[in-house]
């Protein structure tokens, strides 16, 4: 059937729908009510990098490398080397900051990192009071557990995990050839004091 | 008749009368300073809600418990706001026109009554005193628009003053239905004449033929000559910034919001009065327990109206200036000629059901005649490509 | 009611010579919107309900508006390059023209036999129903007419918009 004025009464009729069904069906409302509710973000979804360690904060992944400090293209990663009292390198971070209102969010240290230390957060509250120091994260802020990366990105972390533990049994099987070599070496040539 | 006066005169027979006279001059103005401003506060809150709805969302929900205290902010954010003239405006006339654009909007709750007898002013020609009351907010949005020497601003007054002239016509012709069908101007005694029958409802102005199609009439005028959605275009945001209002800020802004707002509950209080019975309902009458529920019934059919403004608001889609003046003067017009005749079948044919046909006959002719004369007008029914 | 006279007849004079002296076209034109209104409130006091409604519905809400319309269409608003001379002849000519039409309205009115028959203000009631049924009864011939040369206005204004929009 159609009549003058059918559009308007079906428009009035569709609001009218959607007036008493938000009062009714939840799923209605699309509104995320943020502070008291939050939305599950995305694996892929990125805001700043951290750091990862794996049993405690004293052993961090980095060895500060600097290779993400060169890569970085706006140069908001400043890192020093910790040495010890004979200067000696101890291959971890010293101090290792990152000034996030310079950091484009890029995941270009991620990329190049080697060690599989540096990851991006999906942390997005991340606002201060101050303009300056406020925003630049020291090494205590970046530093975030291994369980955290395996929480905030599962299908990831569970990647690199697997390959950490191929690279280590790698590197034990490595070992342990070189090992087994070196003892079958010393069995082949029998030690000198015993020949003679 | 009861009027407060004599109400007040009999309740307190020992006080002396000039007191009496006073309170009864006083009592009324309060009441209209006091409640439909706090109505206003409320339905700028309840809009916004609704609206929310509407669109599937919460609404403001923040302030105070789901929200009631959000006009409180609103007003004291509002307060707080700089109040800039522009240097090349008329400064005089820039500020004056918030401050009269408030006064017909109040002046005409005057002769809207509320309750049995209670009335501000009980005037023999109250219904003419509203609507020409109504049309006084063309000066002001003028002045408005002008003073501003703002393009936008002149040509927002333009569009609001064309529009309320335009359809200050039908408006004024749906009501002279009324006029004839009551054989007076006096708001009170319209209420009254739509009291009896059954429940108290039966004799409303809206259930006869020549009614319906005058209230639906007198509601389109009404959101017209309150700038209200679908004909808002003197302030049509995506077009002319703010329109008349768009060189305003801080308390003038909202002295805007405030007439404008006022105005429309104006229009729908007279709608009220004149379609919708009034206060008249079941148990409203005489005494003060039936005057407490005819109040009730009162606000509730304002509450009702304001309700039906926001929904069209939520729904319909703004008309583009040649729909709008076209629409008033070959649709509207015609059609309220025509009802102002169906007023006189219905007044001399003597069998009631005879007249009932034969003006429901007469208004449905003229209805299919206009459309078919407005064919050209009506728009097809189109395609978008994302649908 | 002497009070309110004297307020009212203060205000509608200030609005009236206003309207006659400022330089800004708009401002006249709202000195005279303030004028109209002060003469209403003077039906109001008269008791002329009916009359001082229409004075505001006509005059305020459609008369004055058509005027601000018609200003609004014209170039030189503000009346600076317009002649400046406030008490020159021309003035002295118009207020000499008024004086005389005054006196002779003066004349007319009291003269026709209606003026002693007017009632007291006190007693009038509304003259809503007087009117209509003098308009139907007494005056149906000359309100026809009117209305014809109303609708013949109408018809006029519609056909020269029509011609205009035909040209372009």
């Amino acid at each position: 059937m159609n009549y003058p004025g059918k559009g308007l009464v079906e428009g009035l009729a569709v609001t009218a729908r959607n007036f008493v069904g938000s009062y009714f069906y939840k799923d209605r409302l699309t509104t995320v009510q943020y502070p008291e509710e939050r939305i599950q973000t995305p694996e892929n979804s990125r805001t700043f990098p951290f750091l990862v360690f794996d049993e405690s904060p004293d052993k961090p992944r980095c060895t500060a490398c600097k290779i993400c400090e060169v890569e970085c293209p706006p140069k908001c990663i400043y890192i020093v080397m910790d040495r010890d009292d004979k200067g000696k390198p101890l291959q971890r971070p010293k101090a290792f900051d990152i000034d996030i209102s310079v950091c484009m969010q890029c995941q270009i240290c991620v990329e190049v990192c080697p060690f599989e230390s540096i990851k991006m957060d999906n942390d997005y509250e991340k606002s201060k009071y101050g303009r300056f120091n406020d925003l630049v994260q020291r090494l205590p802020d970046l530093l975030k557990s291994n369980d955290y990366y395996r929480q905030i990105k599962p299908v990831k972390a569970a990647e690199v995990d697997a390959k950490l533990k191929a690279e280590a049994e790698a590197k034990a099987a490595k070992k342990a050839a070189a090992v087994a070599a070196a003892a079958a070496k010393a069995a082949a040539t029998p030690p000198a004091g015993s020949a003679t | 008749m009861e009027t407060i006066y004599q109400l007040l005169h009999v309740t307190f027979a020992n006080v002396p009368a000039w007191t009496v006279q006073v309170a009864a001059f006083l009592i009324p103005i309060a009441f209209i300073f006091g409640v439909y401003p706090a109505i206003f506060a409320l339905t700028t809150l309840v809009e916004r809600k609704a609206l929310g709805r509407i669109q599937n969302r919460y609404g403001p929900n923040r302030v105070g418990i789901f929200g009631v205290l959000q006009p409180l902010a609103d007003g004291l954010k509002i307060l707080l706001k700089e109040d800039i003239v522009p240097r090349v405006a008329d400064k005089f006339t820039h500020f004056l026109a918030p401050v009269l654009i408030v006064v017909p909007g109040l002046l005409v709750y005057l002769v809207v009554p509320v309750a049995p007898g209670m009335v501000a002013v009980d005037l023999k020609i109250g219904v003419l005193f509203a609507l020409a009351v109504g049309t006084m907010s063309a000066i002001a949005l003028f002045m408005a628009g002008w003073a501003s020497r703002n393009k936008f601003s002149l040509l927002g007054a333009v569009r609001a003053v064309a529009q309320v002239v335009s359809y200050e016509v039908p408006t004024v012709m749906a009501g002279v239905a009324v006029i004839m069908a009551a054989g007076t101007l006096s708001t009170l005694t319209i209420v009254q004449r739509q009291g009896g029958g059954i429940l108290n409802i039966s004799n409303w102005y809206v259930f006869r033929p020549w009614g319906l199609v005058g209230f639906v009439l007198f509601v389109i005028g009404g959101l017209a000559e309150s700038a209200r959605c679908p004909f808002d275009l003197p302030e049509a945001e995506s077009e002319l910034i703010g329109g008349y209002h768009t060189e305003y800020s801080g308390f003038k802004f909202a002295l805007f919001q405030m007439g404008e707002y006022l105005a429309g509950m104006a229009m729908a209080g007279v709608t009220v009065t004149l379609f919708l019975g009034g206060y008249m309902g079941p148990g409203s009458g005489p005494g003060l327990v039936g005057s407490l529920i005819a109040m009730l019934w009162f606000f509730s059919k304002l509450a009702g109206m304001i309700m039906l403004n926001i929904w069209i608001r939520g729904t319909w889609p703004r008309l583009r200036v040649d729909q709008l003046m076209g629409f008033a003067w070959k649709v509207l017009l015609p059609l309220a000629l025509v009802n102002i005749v169906a007023v006189g079948f219905w007044h001399f044919l003597t069998p009631r059901p005879l007249a009932w046909v034969v003006t429901t006959g007469w208004l449905v002719i003229w209805f299919l005649v206009l459309t078919k004369c407005n064919a050209s007008a009506i728009l097809e029914k189109r395609e978008y490509r994302y649908v | 009611m002497n009070i309110a006279f004297w307020i009212i007849s203060a205000v509608a004079v200030l609005g009236a010579v206003l309207a006659v002296t400022l330089r800004n076209l708009v401002h006249c034109v709202l000195a005279l919107i303030l004028f109209f209104i002060g003469i209403a409130a003077h039906y109001f006091l008269l008791r002329a309900d009916f009359l001082g409604t229409v004075q505001i519905l006509i005059y305020v809400g459609a008369v004055a508006v058509l005027i601000l319309f018609a200003i609004m269409l014209t170039h030189n608003v503000t009346g600076v390059d317009g002649p400046k001379e406030l008490l020159g002849v021309k003035w002295w000519s118009g207020a000499a023209i008024a004086a005389t039409l005054a006196i002779l309205l003066k004349k007319a009115i009291l003269s026709d036999p209606l003026a002693t028959l007017l009632p007291a203000g006190d007693k009038a009631q509304s003259s809503v129903a007087e009117i209509g049924k003098a308009l139907v009864a007494g005056w149906v011939v000359s309100l026809e007419a009117i209305a014809i040369l109303l609708t013949a206005a109408l018809i006029g204004a519609v056909v020269i918009a029509l011609e205009e929009i035909q040209k372009s």
